[in-house]
């Protein structure tokens, strides 16, 4: 069960945080399949296979971890964006904020995000929920038909 | 005056009347007889004549047709050929006839006249009568407090009460004949024809109306218009009776104005919430990014270098790591804090047993191994926010087990004291290390302590939260204490 991993499109703006994330997932070995977007026009650039990745196959990420304070086109526009197109919408669509806010909780959940999760502040719980997150979506979950997996 | 009387006399005044008749016939009748003893032949027609004259004028018509047969007979009898005999030859016919024709003449002229004369009478009576009536209407108008006043169909005043010369100022002789709406120089709401309209398809009108007083102030009216029309439904004066509500108006004016201010100061207070609440937004995204990447990097420097760090270097770590993690605690307090404040209170009955049993839940894992004494009383339902007032709880709990960590056997009571002024006191002791009484007006300030850090950890939002949850619900929060015996917190929410 654990030989197939399946990729992970992080959208997260700030650098450290991408770091941070990346290292994160390397201790565990999950590091291996992830793509990195740095803004929100961006990260719709790769799912629509435009731009600078109008040459990659046009596969689904397995999971998508959304950052919602983005240039350009923010999270919740993204979100939008994905649960509206017929293609998109099966991605399994993780929002990871700062955000406590109660009012980006319900409008992420509006839009049909498949989950929500606080970044915390401390180190060795980012690292333990970023890890979670990783295992779940991109090894114990099936995800949807038309997504990229790679032996590990 | 009863029945029989007025027949009585009714029967007196006729027999009084043809005997009348009679008694001027026969007097006539002497005279002439007397007249003609001494040679003064034909004064017998004129002097029956002057006696159906008087009869008719005195007795009336009946009266006077019994003279005029009477004196027919005693002329024809008496003075015409052949005498002492009432058959009359048919030469004389005429001279009867004339004489007839000549008595129903004046007969019905007097009768005429008498008639007209009588209901001249009749109307001159009824007149004064309608004139003492009027007189008496006026002078009651006259004494209500209410400003009355009448003008013609050309805005001319003909009546003015005391009433109206109290208001504005002018006497009724001032007033009379002066335009009403010239004098008072009225203002009106909407075109003067349309109220003239108004006024002559209904008959009334009703409406506010600015005026001026005979010193020049104005005064605000509710005016009554009433149309009054004559027999032949033409209108012909309008009776106007005024309130003077220049007061009320006034004071409308002032809470209209009041409203208004009160309206702008809530525009720009929810103005004001929404900045703080982009604020707090802000705040709770972007501060917390930093910290985190703070301890993150620390973590991870920590690992990288451990092997060529000194003892020192280490700890320093672990303050950096240390102080991250307090600030992040102070980012989510404060939030929490701050919510308070702009969320919306969603009100119910709660049932404060059920909120003290859950807060207790919430703090097991600080009591755990500890050796404490809870007593809890009999609580109330209480009308609130359900998720504000477990926070409020919550904190006083957790607080109270704080500081009784010291205590080899914590103690903590949470009750219902006495009702004060309508509210719900709820009460919670411990015998914890107390505070002093001359800082009790800092425990509710917001960061503010009373202890020192590494004595008691905390941020010093948990009680100024509390005092903000009970503010909103209208109550009120107060604490007594004694350093080294424990301390007590009160809460009181009013009853619905």
């Amino acid at each position: 069960m654990m030989n197939e991993l399946g990729r992970i499109l992080i959208v997260e703006d700030d650098p450290k945080d991408v770091e941070l994330t990346l290292t994160a997932l390397e201790e565990y070995n999950l590091a291996n399949e992830v793509v990195v977007t740095r803004d929100g026009e961006e990260a719709l650039d790769y799912l629509y296979c435009r731009g600078n990745f109008k040459m990659r196959t046009s596969d689904n990420p397995a999971v998508m971890l959304l950052d919602l304070k983005l240039p350009k086109v923010d999270g919740l526009e993204v979100l939008q964006q994905i649960k509206s197109d017929e293609k998109l919408r099966m991605i399994p669509v993780v929002v990871l904020t700062s955000s406590r806010e109660e009012r980006d909780m319900v409008a992420s959940y509006k839009l049909g995000v498949n989950a929500y999760v606080v970044k915390p502040v401390d180190f060795h719980e980012f690292v333990n929920a970023i890890k979670e997150l990783g295992i779940f979506w991109a090894v114990i979950n099936e995800p949807p038909p038309g997504s990229v997996r790679k032996s590990s | 005056m009863s029945k029989p009387e007025i027949s009585s006399r009714r029967m007196t005044s006729m027999v009084l009347r043809y005997g009348l008749a009679v008694l001027s016939v026969c007097i006539a009748l002497s005279v002439a007889l007397l007249l003609s003893h001494y040679n003064f032949p034909d004064v017998a027609d004129p002097l029956f004549l002057f006696a159906i004259a008087i009869v008719v004028w005195y007795a009336g018509r009946g009266p006077a047709i019994l003279a005029l047969v009477l004196s027919s007979l005693a002329n024809s009898y008496f003075f015409i050929e052949p005498l002492y005999s009432i058959v009359i030859t048919r030469s004389d016919v005429p001279h009867l006839a004339v004489f007839i024709l000549f008595a129903s003449l004046l007969t019905g002229f007097a009768t005429v006249r008498r008639r007209v004369e009588r209901e001249l009478l009749q109307s001159r009576d009824e007149l004064e009568t309608e004139v003492a009536e009027r007189t008496q209407q006026a002078s009651l108008l006259n004494l209500t407090h209410d400003t009355i006043f009448v003008r013609d169909m050309s805005d001319i005043i003909t009546y003015w009460n005391r009433g109206a010369q109290e208001l504005y100022g002018w006497t009724a002789e001032e007033a009379f004949g002066k335009r009403a709406h010239q004098l008072l120089r009225t203002v009106f709401p909407m075109p003067i024809d349309e109220i003239r309209a108004e006024l002559l398809r209904t008959d009334r009108w009703e409406g506010e109306l600015e005026k001026t007083k005979a010193d020049g102030t104005q005064v605000v009216v509710a005016s009554r218009w009433s149309l009054r029309r004559d027999l032949q439904e033409r209108p012909v004066a309008i009776l106007e009776t005024n309130n003077d509500v220049t007061e009320r108006k006034r004071t409308e004016e002032k809470i209209r104005k009041l409203n208004d201010d009160l309206e702008k100061r809530t525009a720009e207070l929810e103005a004001i919430n929404k900045e703080l609440e982009a604020f707090a937004y802000t705040i709770s995204h972007d501060l917390r990014a930093p910290l985190r990447h703070i301890a993150g990097y620390t973590e991870l420097l920590q690992k990288n270098a451990s092997s060529i760090l000194d003892e020192k270097s280490h700890r320093y770590m672990m303050m950096i790591l240390e102080s991250a993690k307090r600030m992040g605690d102070l980012i989510d307090d404060l939030l929490a804090f701050s919510r308070i404040g702009r969320a919306e209170t969603k009100m119910t009955m709660v049932g404060l047993e059920q909120l003290v049993k859950e807060a207790l839940s919430e703090v097991q894992q600080e009591t755990e191994g500890r050796n404490m004494d809870w007593k809890i009383g009999a609580l109330p339902n209480l009308y609130g926010d359900r998720s504000m007032l477990r926070l409020a709880l919550v904190n006083l709990v957790s607080n109270a087990v704080k500081f009784t960590r010291t205590r080899p056997q914590p103690k903590i009571e949470i009750g219902c004291a006495d009702e004060k002024d309508g509210a719900v006191v709820v009460f919670i002791r411990d015998n914890g290390v107390g505070f002093e009484m001359k800082y009790v007006n800092k425990l509710f300030g917001v960061f503010q302590r009373l202890h020192r850090a590494e004595e008691f950890e905390g941020t010093g939002i948990g009680l100024a939260t509390v005092q903000r949850i009970i503010h909103r619900h209208g109550g009120r929060v107060w604490a007594e204490g004694i350093v080294d015996r424990g301390a007590t917190f009160y809460f009181s929410v009013p009853k619905p």
